[in-house]
């Protein structure tokens, strides 16, 4: 019964939500800009007493305090002190709030822009190379590919149906994948009548990956507010409105 | 005809109406529909995880919070019930996401693990929540990968990681049997530093809105399984033998799914009528 005032307001605030769907108003934007206000306040105390208190401030007092010891030496370690240089690059976003000094923020940014970039470099080569070996596949149903070289699910016994049915499969994959590319080439003139077929199938690819996110999108949206309908039917009305009303009615 | 083309023009609010009364059925009366097809996509995840060896974990990162709970909370519920039937070990992180995760997942795993029987710091561990940059987590899940204690020297409770029993196996995270990570949109850093770099195998428990951009790394094998929403959760129960919250949900959303293309039908039917109409009145 503790969390029955929580799921209470939960429940107001979720049918205020809904009640958009049929018109805007003034309780609507209150619990709009509370419940926005609040997870920014949640987030920053969760965030100090999760991350900084525990792996920044601890450490720099424990220090400060002589009660953080050194295993190896069995002596004090003053080594947390050094978290306090973690406030000078920190510091240095701030400094994007002054026209005289903003050029100290172009440090700290230029110094995460740069990270970034390589990162993405090398996110990018690990993340493509094999999606490019990958589409490398095998369309002759008699032969059974060497395993070093497929991706993917095992290969059918070669002449089945089943082998017949893969190498469709990767034959449509091929034909998507290079009239995909080749809608998007943009080098040369693409206009010619026996090239416009090809662009045509590559639009149509590029139309069945649209509908299928599509399609993806409106099971989300519908899955969320499944978890609200959820929420209202089980949380709130099973377990507080039916168990509450008959003991508010019976005075029990 | 005329009737045909009014399908074109009904308020759309009406049409909220008839998905909302019928998503509601299911809450009312419930309904149970048959196990249908489990996806190539949820079986591998299922056979990855149920092939874990008794001296091997299975690590979760759990990084999710009210946003996506709509679906990641019913993957989560799955793959724990899962774990516990098996009795297979496993560790909880929260990698960069939101520091809100911890305590989502604890509330879903601990249930969970107190009726399976399990010791926590010798079937369990949950780390807890790893502050990154969102779209940089490369060197967070790098030091994750290569450096486990490092990344997280003690655990959720401030215990020193090295006092717990479970974690004397595995100091890297790529020493796991696998990782499964649940949020709204798992990082592709995931794939390039974890599995590309480590070796680490993966299972992504993802919204539907993000399994598109997904699968091309499943046909790569460089994603071992994935859940796709709650549809990929209640596959799950159903290989595991449960019925929890993604089965639960499967009905009302088979219905609210079935509004919205009979919606979509309808709709196509009355522009074409109306096309007709109007062709023949020209």
């Amino acid at each position: 019964m503790t969390d029955t005032p929580v799921i209470w307001l939960a429940a107001f605030v979720t049918v205020v939500v809904f009640s958009y769907a049929l018109k805007d108003s003034y309780i609507y934007r209150l619990v709009q800009h509370a419940t926005l206000g609040a997870t920014v306040g949640v987030t920053v105390v969760v965030t100090w007493k999760q991350v900084l208190l525990p792996r920044w401030w601890a450490p720099i007092w424990a220090a400060a305090q002589g009660t953080a010891i050194d295993p190896a030496t069995s002596r004090p370690d003053y080594g947390g002190l050094l978290w306090l240089l973690a406030l000078i690059p920190g510091l240095l976003w701030y400094f994007q709030l002054s026209k005289k000094w903003f050029w100290l923020s172009t440090l700290i940014t230029g110094l995460f822009v740069g990270t970034a970039a390589g990162l993405a470099f090398k996110n990018q080569i690990l993340l493509i190379m094999p999606q490019l070996a990958a589409s490398i596949k095998p369309l002759n149903p008699f032969v059974r590919p060497d395993p070093a070289l497929l991706y993917g699910p095992a290969w059918p016994e070669p002449g089945t149906p089943a082998a017949w049915a893969a190498a469709l499969n990767n034959a449509l994959f091929l034909a998507a994948l290079l009239a995909t590319l080749f809608y998007f080439f943009f080098s040369v003139r693409t206009d010619h009548r026996f090239l416009q077929a090809p662009r045509r199938f590559g639009r149509l690819a590029i139309m069945v990956c649209l509908g299928a996110m599509f399609g993806s999108t409106v099971m989300t949206r519908m899955a969320y507010l499944l978890d609200r309908l959820m929420f209202l039917s089980h949380d709130w009305w099973q377990e507080q409105v039916l168990v509450l009303l008959p003991r508010v009615w019976g005075g029990g | 005809m005329r009737f045909l083309a009014h399908l074109h023009r009904i308020d759309r609010r009406w049409l909220y109406v008839a998905t909302l009364v019928l998503m509601l059925v299911p809450f009312v009366k419930p309904l149970t529909l048959p196990a249908g097809h489990v996806s190539r996509t949820t079986r591998a995840a299922f056979e990855l995880i149920d092939s874990c060896p008794p001296d091997k974990v299975v690590i979760i990162d759990s990084s999710w919070d009210a946003g996506s709970q709509a679906e990641n909370r019913a993957q989560l519920e799955a793959v724990v019930a899962h774990l516990c039937r098996r009795k297979i070990k496993f560790i909880v992180t929260s990698l960069g996401v939101t520091p809100l995760g911890p305590d989502f997942a604890r509330d879903i795993i601990r249930p969970q693990v107190e009726r399976a029987g399990y010791e926590y710091g010798r079937d369990w561990v949950q780390l807890g929540f790893v502050q990154g940059v969102a779209g940089a987590l490369g060197p967070v899940i790098d030091r994750f990968s290569r450096d486990l204690w490092g990344l997280y020297p003690r655990d959720i409770h401030n215990t020193p990681v090295e006092q717990l029993p479970l974690m004397q196996a595995v100091r890297r995270g790529a020493d796991a049997h696998a990782l499964c990570c649940f949020t709204y949109a798992p990082v592709y850093e995931w794939i390039s530093f974890a599995n590309a770099q480590y070796g680490l195998r993966l299972v992504f428990g993802c919204m539907t809105i993000m399994c598109p951009a997904y699968y091309p790394y499943i046909d790569s094998g460089q994603l071992a399984g994935m859940l796709v929403g709650n549809v990929g959760a209640a596959e799950y129960e159903a290989l595991n033998g449960t019925a929890g919250r993604g089965t639960r949900l499967g009905v009302p959303a088979a219905f609210g799914n079935g509004a919205v293309i009979a919606a979509a039908v309808l709709g196509n039917i009355g522009l074409w009528a109306e096309r007709r109409a109007r062709r023949a009145a020209a």
